[in-house]
């Protein structure tokens, strides 16, 4: 059967689909932005922390998804099987770029102009809101936009656990060898990878232009 | 143009003398890519080497089904541990069947005449889909059955594995066959987190495979297929004709096996793989020396 086909047989489901996955994405990806951004920040205020912080959030890396999904299956409220699971386990992943760019993305600031900045009598909530964020901002978004990428990608294991999504079709697939399945549930989110980069990527320039 | 032919009939004559070399008394056993398949694999290869003193090579891991399959009939393989359900559906293509007899009749005259290949006789375990849950719930509500599960259905949740809710052979034929209701849609998951999550009681019923190693270590009961609804699975070697026409020993010492394994054992030697992570090659050595009543 071709891919056509099975959609247009199909189209019910696989707008199901794509909206749980976009709702898997959207809620990892703004949890993790929550979490990572302030992280980054007190990262810069706080350097005895990187090292762990940093240390912790490669560590998630490297933890494969069934791996993680199996040590959160027993705990109370994040764990169990469903939405929630894979939300945990997504967050979890996205954190890294983020906490690492918004990291950099301050510590790289010019020294010269933050003393400027100190120079003038700005607190430190006025550097960072009025010198280091606008600065580091590119970088910051940069991780913001890989995290987002990579999220779409591996919100197909959401699926193992009972979470739905695209990865759905792609699990369906490889259980019966059907590359159809498979193809109908890595098609669209490709699609949705490239859509998401692309949109974040005008979201950069438009803002490094207005930066100018 | 002499030279050329002189060349290519030196290639010709050197990769004759090689595949001679390389295919005459060397048993190739080949197996899938899952322990229980390399398990069987070195039991085979290790029975091989003790009663006929024939070299054997190991082609272990394999990606599935498909890769023996092509690898047995293009001889690159000379035999290696197939499931009679798997042959018959995934191979020969035949719609699913329960009885195991008439299974295994139909695969061993259908490889014997398409694909020169022989069946030798199982080992005894039956590796088909087990419906399996909590020894706790199981004592309390008096389930051996999976007849009996139709009693408390209607309050469960199930987890299934993704091959479990699409295969014909699987969920829905299954629900039925025994009138199973549960109290919502079953949750489509990765099959060993379904182990994890029964255990963890974030469902009530899974199904597993009848010789996974976790059935005994997270203390859980399959229930008996009473229906027989289930196709058989039952492990046997397949070995290439023309290699037992060679090396009649090779028959004899694999005939030794048949029969051997029941599905509580091959449950101990899958869990000494996979739960406990023992070398394969010393579970085998092992299970070949122990002493037989």
């Amino acid at each position: 059967m071709s891919l056509l086909a099975f959609y247009a047989r199909n189209a019910q489901e696989v707008l199901g689909l794509v909206a749980q996955h976009l709702y898997l994405v959207a809620v990892s990806t703004l949890l993790a932005f929550a979490l990572g951004i302030p992280l980054g920040i007190v990262l810069t205020r706080r350097p005895a922390w990187q090292r762990p912080v940093l240390g912790l959030a490669n560590v998630f890396q490297t933890v494969p998804s069934l791996a993680l999904f199996g040590f959160l299956i027993p705990l109370p409220f994040i764990g169990g099987i469903g939405a929630s699971t894979a939300i945990v386990a997504l967050v979890l992943y996205a954190l890294l770029p983020i906490v690492r760019n918004t990291y950099t993305g301050i510590a790289g600031v010019d020294p010269a102009v933050r003393e400027a900045g100190r120079g003038m009598g700005m607190t430190d909530w006025q550097l960072l809101t009025q010198v280091e964020l606008p600065l580091g901002f590119g970088v910051i978004l940069a991780g913001v936009r890989v995290a987002t990428v990579v999220s779409v990608g591996t919100a197909t294991i959401a699926a193992a656990i009972g979470a739905g999504g695209l990865g759905v079709y792609i699990f369906r697939g490889v259980a019966v060898v059907d590359d159809t399945l498979i193809l109908a549930g890595a098609l669209p989110a490709a699609l949705m990878a490239l859509a998401a980069d692309g949109l974040l990527g005008l979201a950069e320039r438009r803002l490094a232009w207005r930066g100018k | 143009m002499a030279g050329k032919m002189t060349v290519g009939q030196s290639i010709v004559f050197v990769a004759t003398l090689l595949a001679g070399c390389g295919r005459a008394d060397r048993i190739v056993v080949g197996s899938k890519n899952f322990s229980e398949s390399d398990l069987l694999g070195e039991i085979v290869a290790q029975q091989i080497e003790r009663r006929t003193g024939l070299p054997v090579e190991r082609r272990f891991h394999l990606g599935g089904t498909f890769v023996c399959h092509h690898a047995i009939t293009s001889g690159q393989i000379d035999l290696y541990v197939e499931y009679t359900g798997t042959a018959y559906t995934a191979v020969l293509k035949f719609p699913p069947a329960h009885d195991a007899d008439s299974v295994r009749r139909a695969v061993t005259a259908e490889y014997a005449r398409r694909f020169g290949l022989t069946w030798g006789k199982p080992f005894g375990f039956n590796n088909t889909f087990a419906i399996t849950v909590r020894r706790r719930d199981a004592t309390r509500y008096g389930l051996t059955r999976i007849a009996d599960l139709a009693r408390v259905a209607s309050r469960w949740k199930a987890g299934f594995g993704y091959e479990f809710l699409e295969r014909a052979d699987g969920f829905r034929g299954l629900a039925d066959a025994y009138g199973l209701r549960f109290s919502a849609p079953p949750t489509a998951m990765d099959l060993g987190l379904t182990y994890r999550a029964l255990a963890e009681g974030k469902v009530d019923v899974i199904a597993g495979n009848s010789t996974d190693g976790q059935i005994e270590a997270l203390d859980l009961v399959v229930l008996e297929d009473d229906r027989h609804y289930f196709p058989p699975y039952e492990a046997a070697p397949v070995i290439r004709q023309a290699v037992l026409d060679a090396h009649p020993e090779v028959g004899t010492a694999l005939a030794l096996l048949a029969g051997r394994i029941t599905d509580a054992e091959m449950r101990r030697l899958n869990a000494l793989a996979d739960v406990e992570h023992k070398d394969i090659a010393g579970i085998a050595r092992d299970w070949l020396q122990a002493p037989r009543p």
